[in-house]
């Protein structure tokens, strides 16, 4: 059975429509999102700035958004195994970046992670940064990542 | 330059390189410990005729301190600080004595030998702690130390008292360290200060490198012993009155 007993008087039809519709279609729809979508998402998931504070924070902001883990576990590892306390700290970090709702989770929601510092570390969120830590801030705290982490 | 000249030029440089290393080396001794914290040995004298049998200050204080659990289940409690029972073998009639038990920070510590990972090391002060952040929580630790002193967080701690002090996640290994976070900053562990508070005055934390210190007179005025000294791991918990 050849190609004109099956299609008839509508080859030229389905020969130009099938490549549109199974090809071209999704590449150029996903052409166009590469190209204009990706320009300023609405929602994207951008932080707020703290309360201007004397001295501003400890390293710059470039510095902070791409490397802030990188410094905290080198201070981490300074604290915890050769005693050094005092300099940079997660509490430290708490003075102005108030909640971890506003200045943590809402990056690391938008590109899924889950760091496990809150599991042991005190970090309020907005809920429970009124309390200043009593007994219902902790309960709140020590189920909030227990999900992914333990 | 001919061949004589270069070769005792060389040879001086040969000689003298390592010479002026070595001279600047002796000058300024490279410590390897950029902290300090080097200079203490932290031990603990505890000095059982001052414990009073019932009081339970130290173990309450370090429970508030370390927000150490307390589920209400003997399987899952954890106890950095513990008193328990103990009556001379040989004598059936002698009285029971309650006897605080913790972490004797040994210099040999085997639980720091057996952890695969090094998350249970000994600080350059002799205290014996564990990053909880290294932890797989393989509990090679809790079989290793002769001293049960060990204990293993099977379930998420609930309580958060002292929220400036980390809890641990379910999951790892944990024992005392003397409180080094107030140590390293030039305060008394937490069940010292308790045992101060309530004028018992039994516990004491201090410096065994400094023959001056509190505890290393306490130590050389006493007859001190340290529990199970035949094992060679050299425990810093020194009792008085055992």
């Amino acid at each position: 059975m050849s190609t004109q007993d099956k299609f008839g008087r509508y080859k030229t039809f389905v020969l130009v429509a099938l490549p549109i519709v199974v090809i071209l279609a999704p590449l150029g729809y996903s052409l166009y999102e590469f190209v204009f979508a990706r320009e300023a998402p609405t929602d994207a998931p951008f932080l707020e700035y703290p309360a201007d504070v004397e001295g501003g924070c400890v390293r710059d902001t470039e510095y902070m958004r791409f490397h802030h883990w990188e410094l905290l576990r080198e201070v981490r590892d300074e604290s915890v195994r050769d005693g050094v306390r005092g300099g940079i700290t997660l509490s430290g970090c708490r003075d102005c970046h108030v909640s971890r709702d506003r200045f943590c989770n809402r990056c690391h929601e938008a590109v899924s992670l889950q760091p496990d510092c809150f599991g042991c570390h005190y970090y309020p969120s907005d809920a429970e940064s009124g309390d200043g830590g009593g007994a219902h801030g902790a309960e709140e705290v020590s189920t909030a990542w227990t999900g992914g982490t333990s | 330059m001919d061949r004589r000249d270069f070769l005792k030029t060389g040879g001086l440089f040969l000689v003298g390189a390592p010479t002026v290393y070595g001279l600047l080396a002796v000058a300024a001794p490279a410590t390897g410990d950029r902290t300090g914290i080097g200079i203490h040995r932290w031990g603990m004298v505890i000095d059982l005729r001052r414990c009073p049998e019932d009081c339970t200050a130290c173990l309450d204080a370090c429970r508030h301190e370390n927000n150490v659990a307390l589920h209400g289940d003997p399987r899952w409690d954890i106890h950095w600080i513990r008193k328990v029972k103990i009556r001379a073998k040989h004598d059936e009639h002698a009285p029971e004595r309650a006897v605080p038990l913790l972490c004797n920070h040994c210099d040999h510590p085997p639980c720091a030998q057996v952890c695969p990972v090094q998350a249970t090391y000994k600080r350059a002060d002799g205290i014996v702690i564990v990053d909880h952040h290294r932890c797989i929580g393989c509990r090679y630790c809790l079989i290793a130390c002769p001293y049960n002193a060990r204990y293993f967080n099977y379930k998420e701690n609930e309580d958060w008292p002292n929220k400036k002090y980390p809890k641990r996640s379910h999951g790892v290994a944990e024992s005392c360290h003397f409180c080094a976070h107030r140590l390293d900053v030039g305060d008394p562990p937490a069940c010292m200060e308790a045992c101060r508070g309530v004028r018992a005055g039994a516990l004491t934390v201090g410096d065994l490198n400094d023959p001056d210190s509190e505890i290393s007179r306490l130590i050389a005025g006493n007859s001190v012993k340290r529990l199970r000294d035949d094992l060679g791991t050299e425990p810093k918990v020194y009792y008085i009155g055992l």
